[in-house]
C-alpha cells in the first residue's frame, strides 16, 4: 500500500528542477553546506526522522484498522475502508503541503510531527473510550480521526523532501534515500506490530508508543534546525507538554481499557475473561456484585437470592425424597448453593458449557463467598459439556432437572426450548420428578413465556407456570413441569428462606389480570415460533 | 486524466500487493481428492481382461449396485421376507447417497435432502414410516414427521451482491407471482388419461401428448415464450436446474423443469409445504437405515464388496462376474436387478442391444463436485441474516453450501462443523468438465470447490479450515435434455421383464432418490409377484 510513494518523485519534481534560482527566496536562506560535518549530521537526522515518520504513519493505520475490526467486526470492510480513507487523506495532505511557504518548512514539519504524535498517540485510547461511552458517533469519530492523521502524515514526506531540496541535496540521491528509509520504516512496523507490539502492549499502548516516537523526532529536528524555526522555545515547550501527556497516558493505558469497559457496565470490573464461548465480566459497586455474559446481566448479588430461591425451592419442597438433581447451565453455582441446603440430596450434577466460568466460580474468593463454595462441595459434580449433547449421551436419571439456560434469542438457542429437547430431558427424569425451566419474563415477553408452557405441554408434561419479582431483572418467569399432576404449591418451607414464604409463594403461582395468557403455539424445531415471539416481545418493549 | 491514471495505478498496486500477500501468507489446508468409481469404471470401459473366476456362487436374486435403487430393491425384498439375495456393492457403495465422517462430523458426499413425499410416492412413505421419520398416518395427505429431521430454520438464504436474503425466490415481482400461481394450477392439472400431468414418480405422470409436447422445448425458451422476463425468476429456474439436474435451464427440457416445480406437493401435518427432510450426512443416514433393515446373514442374504463387470443372460440363469480387487467371482443368479448407472450397464450387460438400448440412448450425464470443508470454528458472518442450512450465492455458478451441524441442538455452536460445497460444473460441457476432473491437481480442485465460501468469507476462511475432502463424480446424474421423454432406449429398459431387469434413476432420465427408489422397489415387487 505504500507503493504509491513511488509516484512522489513525479509529483515533487515539478517544483524541483535541480537548478539554483537566484531570485527564489528559498535559495537566499543561508543553509550550512551539506559537505560540512554538521551538514551530514543534519542529513542523518532527517533520514532518521523519515524512518520514524514512515513507521508511525503505517502504525496508526494498522492500529486503527485492527481496533475497528475488533470492535465492529467484518475485518475486510474495516481494513479496506480505513486504508482507503487514510491513503486518500495522505493525498490531500500531500496536496496541502504545497501551501506551506518555503521559509516555514522546518517549523511546519516540527509542528506536524507534534500534532501527529498527539493525535495518533491517543487515537486508539480515544476510540476505545468513544466506543464504550458514546455508542452512536463511533464511526464518525473513527473516520474523522483516520482522515486527520492521514492528512498530517501525508504532509510529512513532501515537507522532508523540500527540506532536503532546500539543502541542495542532489535530487537523485535525495529521492532514493528518503524513499528507501520510508519503506524500511514501513517494513519494520508491519512486522513488529502483529508479532510483538499488538500482543505485548495492546493497541492503546502501541499507539501511544508511536506517538512518543513522533514527538521525539519533532524535538530532535527542532533542536537541530533551531535557526530555521520562528520560536524554538515555544516548540520545545509544546513538545515537552505533549510528551508528558503521552507518557502519562502510556502508564495509565491499562486502566483506560478498563475504564472503557466500565463505561459499558457502569461499575468497577473485578474480573473480566474472554472464554471460547462468551465475554464474562464481573463488576462490583459497594456490596453489589454483578455478572454479565456478553454484556447481559446474569445476576446482581443484591437480589439473586430471589431468583434462585424461586427457581429451586417450590420444586424441592415437593421432593422430600429426592436424591439426585441435574442443573443445566447455572455455572455461577448459585442454584447449586440453594440445592445444597437439602441434606437428602446425594448428588448434584451441574452441566455447564464454559469451563472458565465454573473454574472462576470455584476459585475466586468474592465469588465463592457468594455461592458458598457450592461448586467444590463433595456432593457436586461439575461437567463442562453442551447440555443437549450431554443428555443425548447419558442414561442418568434425576429427581429434579433445573434448566437455567440463556434466553431463546436465536434459532440456535431456541432449539433448547423445543418439544424434542423437553422429550429428551423427560427421558432423564424419574417418574415422580420435576423439571423447572427459567423461561424469560412473563411481563416483558408474555408470548415467549407462555410458548415455553405450551411447548412443555406438547412434550406430554403437566405444567405449573409462576413468576417472581427480581428487582434487577423485573418480573421473571419459571415453569415447573412433570409427567404427573401431584405438584402442591408450598405453604411452608422446611428450611429458612430470605424471600419465599406462604403468601409470596401463593402470589407467585397466580397471574394477575394484567398478565393473562395470550394465544400461542408450542415451539417446534422446524418452525421455532418461540424465537419470533421472543424477538417481537422484547422488540416491542424497546419502543 | 493524470489523476485517474494515478488512482487506477494505485488500485492495481494495492490489489496485486494484497493478493500477493494472500498467496504468501494464506495457509492452505490438507486436501484429499476422491474420484469415486472412476478407476473401476474406466477399466470396465476399456474392457480389461477378466481373470478366470476362482469361486462360484448360486443365488436367487443378484442386485448389482448399492445406490438408492439397489438398496431400495434389497430393502423391499427383505421387507417382504425374501431371503435368497446378494447385494453387490459396486465401486461406489451408497452411490449418490454416500456420506462420510470428517473430524467426527457426519457429512454428505452426495445428495443432502429429500422433499416431503408426494401422495403418489407410496414407496418413499413406506420407507420413512418404517424408519420412524413419519410418525403417524404415513399414507394420508398430511402425515406427521419427526421434527428433528424436518429442516430447522433458517432453511435457506440467498446472497445478492454482498447482502443475504432469507429466501431463494421471493414472490415480489409480478412475473414471480404469476409463475408461482401457474405452478399451483399445474399441481392440480390432470391429462386426458386422468393422471396428474406432473407426478413423482415420473412414471405416474400423464402420457397426454398435449402436455408431453413441452418436452420438445428447453426450459428457458418456455419461460420466454410464456412472457416471463423477471431476472430473479430466470436465475432461480436456472439455479434449480443446475442443482437438480446438473445442467443449466437452457439445456433442460421444459417438461422436466416444470416437473420439478409442479410435482413436489408433499405436505405434513406439522410443517409447511415445501419443507424438506435432512440428516447431518444427507441421504446417507436414510440409505444406511434401509440397508440395516436387510437381514444380511452372510449365507442366504449376502452383501458383497466388488463390482460386477460382466452380466451374461443364459437360458436358465444369468452369469454375473464380480471383480474383487484382482480376483473374480462368478455368481449364477436366477434373476438380476441391474442397479448400476446406464453408462456402466452398457459395458457390463452383454446384450444391451437385445434390450433395445444403444449407446445413442444414453442420457447426457452431468458431473458433480461435492467438497466437505472441516472447520475448526464457524467463520464470521456479516449482516443480519444468520447462517442458514442451505446458503446460495446469486452471483456464483456453483451451488452454494450446506451446514452439516445445522440440525443439532446445542447451547453453543459445535466446536467443529463441516460446510459441504456443491458444484455441478454446469458452465462447461460435461465432457470438458470430466476431462478437467481427470487431470485437475488437488489445488485446482480446492480453488474451484472453495469459490462460494471464499466469496462469502474471504481469505479469512483458510484460518478456520482444518481439512478438505473433495469428491469428483464425473457421471453423477442424468440430465433431462429436451426430448428425454421420447427416449425409446429408456422406455425399453423400463419394461424389460426377463432374467435381467433394470433399476436406476437413469431410467427416469434424472437423478433423485424418489426415482431411484421407485425403480428399485418396482423391480422388487415384480420379482415378488413371480
Amino acid at each position: 500500500m505504500y507503493m504509491w510513494r513511488n509516484l512522489l518523485p513525479r509529483l515533487t519534481s515539478a517544483s524541483n528542477d535541480g537548478k539554483h534560482h537566484p531570485t527564489c527566496r528559498c535559495c537566499l536562506i543561508n543553509y550550512s553546506s551539506r559537505t560540512t560535518l554538521s551538514g551530514m549530521f543534519a542529513d542523518r537526522i532527517l533520514i532518521l526522522s523519515v524512518f520514524v515518520v514512515a513507521s508511525c504513519g503505517l502504525a496508526y493505520e494498522l492500529i486503527v484498522g485492527a481496533l475497528s475490526s475488533y470492535l465492529l467486526g467484518d475485518s475486510i470492510l474495516q481494513y479496506s475502508s480505513i486504508i482507503g480513507c487514510y491513503l486518500f487523506a495522505m493525498g490531500v495532505g500531500s496536496h496541502v503541503s504545497k501551501y506551506v511557504r518555503d521559509e516555514d518548512t522546518v517549523s511546519r514539519f516540527v509542528e506536524i510531527e507534534l500534532l501527529v504524535g498527539l493525535i495518533g498517540g491517543v487515537s486508539a485510547s480515544v476510540l476505545f473510550l468513544v466506543f464504550a461511552w458514546l455508542a452512536s458517533p463511533f464511526r464518525t469519530v473513527l473516520y474523522a480521526l483516520v482522515f486527520l492523521i492521514g492528512m498530517l502524515v501525508g504532509m510529512e514526506i513532501p515537507l522532508v523532501m523540500r527540506i532536503f531540496n532546500e539543502r541542495r541535496a542532489e535530487f537523485r540521491e535525495m529521492v532514493s534515500r528518503v524513499l528507501t528509509f520510508d519503506y524500511l520504516g514501513a517494513l519494520a512496523v508491519s512486522l513488529l506490530f502483529p508479532l510483538l507490539l499488538a500482543p505485548k502492549l495492546g493497541l492503546a499502548r502501541t499507539a501511544l508508543l508511536f506517538g512518543i516516537a513522533n514527538v521525539l523526532v519533532a524535538l530532535l529536528t527542532a533542536r537541530h534546525f533551531r535557526e530555521h524555526i520562528r520560536s524554538p522555545r515555544g516548540v520545545k515547550l509544546r513538545g515537552m507538554a505533549v510528551l508528558v501527556l503521552l507518557l502519562a497516558a502510556f502508564v495509565g493505558a491499562g486502566r483506560m481499557t478498563k475504564l472503557a469497559e466500565q463505561g459499558l457496565f457502569g461499575d468497577n470490573i473485578v474480573h473480566a475473561v474472554t472464554t471460547p464461548y462468551q465475554r464474562l465480566v464481573i463488576t462490583q459497586w459497594k456490596d453489589d456484585l454483578r455478572l454479565y455474559l456478553n454484556g447481559n446481566l446474569q445476576f446482581s448479588s443484591l437480589d439473586e437470592h430471589r431468583y434462585h430461591e424461586a427457581l429451586i425451592h417450590p420444586a424441592m419442597q415437593n421432593l422430600p425424597a429426592a436424591h439426585s438433581v441435574l442443573v443445566l447451565g447455572g455455572g455461577d453455582g448459585l442454584a447449586v448453593r440453594e440445592l445444597l441446603k437439602y441434606k437428602q440430596l446425594e448428588q448434584i450434577t451441574l452441566v455447564d458449557l464454559d469451563a472458565q466460568m465454573t473454574t472462576l466460580f470455584s476459585s475466586a474468593a468474592r465469588l465463592t463467598a457468594l455461592n458458598q463454595h457450592a461448586l467444590t462441595d463433595t456432593r457436586v459434580k461439575v461437567i463442562n459439556a453442551d447440555a443437549a449433547q450431554w443428555l443425548e449421551n447419558s442414561y442418568a436419571q434425576f429427581d429434579l432437572i433445573v434448566i437455567d439456560l440463556p434466553d431463546p434469542s436465536s434459532y440456535a438457542l431456541g432449539k433448547l426450548y423445543s418439544v424434542p429437547m423437553y422429550r429428551l430431558v423427560s427421558k432423564h427424569l424419574a417418574a415422580n420428578g420435576y423439571i423447572v425451566v427459567q423461561s424469560t419474563s412473563p411481563w416483558y415477553a408474555p408470548h415467549a413465556f407462555w410458548c415455553v408452557v405450551e411447548t412443555l405441554k406438547a412434550a406430554g408434561l403437566h405444567t405449573w407456570p409462576y413468576h417472581a419479582h427480581v428487582p434487577s431483572f423485573g418480573e421473571w418467569g419459571y415453569v415447573l413441569a412433570a409427567p404427573h399432576e401431584r405438584f402442591v404449591i408450598p405453604t411452608s418451607y422446611s428450611i429458612p428462606m430470605r424471600f419465599l414464604d406462604a403468601d409470596t409463594t401463593r402470589a407467585m403461582f397466580s397471574f394477575p389480570t394484567d398478565m393473562q395468557v395470550p394465544q400461542v403455539e408450542a415451539n417446534h424445531l422446524n418452525d421455532q415460533v418461540l424465537v419470533r415471539y421472543f424477538e417481537q416481545d422484547w422488540g416491542r418493549m424497546q419502543h | 486524466m493524470q489523476r485517474r491514471e494515478f488512482l487506477s495505478a494505485l488500485a492495481a498496486l494495492a490489489g496485486s500487493g494484497l493478493s500477493g500477500c494472500d498467496r504468501l501468507f494464506a495457509h492452505r489446508p490438507p486436501v484429499t481428492v476422491f474420484r469415486p468409481g472412476m478407476q473401476a469404471g474406466h477399466s470396465i470401459r476399456d474392457a480389461q481382461a477378466i481373470p478366470e473366476p476362482g469361486e462360484s456362487i448360486e443365488c436367487d436374486v443378484a442386485i448389482l449396485g448399492s445406490g438408492a435403487a439397489g438398496i431400495s430393491a434389497a430393502w423391499k425384498l427383505a421387507r417382504e421376507g425374501w431371503k435368497n439375495l446378494i447385494l453387490v456393492e459396486g465401486p461406489v457403495p451408497g452411490g449418490n447417497t454416500a456420506g462420510e465422517r470428517l473430524g467426527g462430523v457426519a457429512c454428505p458426499t452426495g445428495a443432502h435432502y429429500l422433499p416431503l413425499p408426494s401422495m403418489a410416492s407410496v414407496h418413499i412413505r413406506e420407507m420413512l414410516a418404517s424408519l420412524g421419520v413419519i410418525r403417524s398416518q404415513p399414507f394420508s395427505e398430511k402425515p406427521e414427521y419427526d421434527e428433528s429431521v424436518l429442516v430447522h430454520p433458517l432453511h435457506e438464504r440467498l446472497r445478492i451482491g454482498t447482502t443475504w436474503h432469507e429466501e431463494l425466490l421471493s414472490g415480489e415481482s409480478d412475473d414471480t407471482a404469476r409463475f408461482l400461481n401457474l405452478i399451483k394450477q399445474l399441481r392440480a392439472t390432470k391429462g386426458v388419461d386422468g393422471l396428474r400431468v406432473f407426478a413423482v414418480p415420473l412414471a405416474c405422470s400423464s402420457a397426454d401428448p398435449r402436455w408431453r409436447a413441452l418436452d420438445a422445448l428447453d426450459f428457458r425458451s418456455w419461460l420466454q415464450r410464456e412472457n416471463f422476463h423477471d431476472l430473479a425468476l430466470h436465475w432461480y429456474a436456472d439455479y434449480v436446474c443446475r442443482d437438480e439436474f446438473g445442467a443449466g435451464y437452457a439445456h433442460v427440457s421444459a417438461w422436466a423443469g416444470l416437473h420439478y416445480f409442479a410435482s413436489r406437493d408433499g405436505q405434513a401435518s406439522n410443517a409447511d409445504a415445501g419443507s424438506v427432510l435432512t440428516w447431518p450426512d444427507g441421504l446417507h443416514t436414510l440409505s444406511q437405515h434401509l440397508l440395516q433393515a436387510v437381514p444380511f446373514d452372510n449365507h442366504a442374504t449376502r452383501r458383497m464388496a466388488g463390482s460386477a463387470v460382466r452380466v451374461r443372460e443364459g437360458e436358465r440363469k444369468a452369469e454375473v462376474i464380480v471383480m474383487q480387487g484382482a480376483r473374480s467371482i462368478r455368481i449364477e443368479a436366477r434373476r438380476v436387478i441391474c442397479a448400476m448407472p446406464l453408462h456402466v450397464a452398457l459395458h457390463v450387460v452383454e446384450d444391451m442391444a437385445g434390450h433395445g438400448f444403444h449407446r445413442e440412448h444414453l442420457p447426457q450425464q452431468s458431473p458433480w463436485m461435492v467438497a466437505n470443508f472441516l472447520l475448526r470454528r464457524f467463520p464470521q458472518e456479516t449482516g443480519d441474516v444468520p447462517l442458514a442450512w442451505d446458503n446460495v450465492l446469486q452471483d456464483s455458478r456453483a451451488l452454494g453450501y450446506v451446514v452439516a451441524t445445522h440440525q443439532l441442538i446445542r447451547v453453543a455452536k459445535p466446536e467443529h462443523t463441516v460446510f459441504t460445497a456443491y458444484n455441478a460444473l454446469a458452465d462447461e460441457a460435461p465432457e470438458a468438465a470430466r476431462k478437467w476432473m481427470l487431470t485437475a491437481s488437488d489445488s485446482d480442485c480446492l480453488q474451484r470447490a472453495a469459490q462460494d465460501l471464499l466469496a462469502v468469507y474471504g481469505p479469512a476462511l483458510w484460518r478456520e479450515v482444518e481439512q478438505v475432502n473433495i469428491h469428483l463424480r464425473g457421471h453423477a446424474m442424468s440430465a433431462p435434455a429436451p426430448g428425454f421423454l421420447s427416449n425409446t432406449g429408456l422406455q425399453a429398459l423400463r419394461s424389460a421383464n426377463g432374467r435381467v431387469r433394470f433399476a436406476h434413476a437413469d431410467l427416469s432420465g434424472y437423478s433423485v432418490f424418489e426415482e431411484a427408489a421407485w425403480w428399485g422397489t418396482q423391480q422388487a415387487i415384480a420379482l415378488l409377484g413371480h
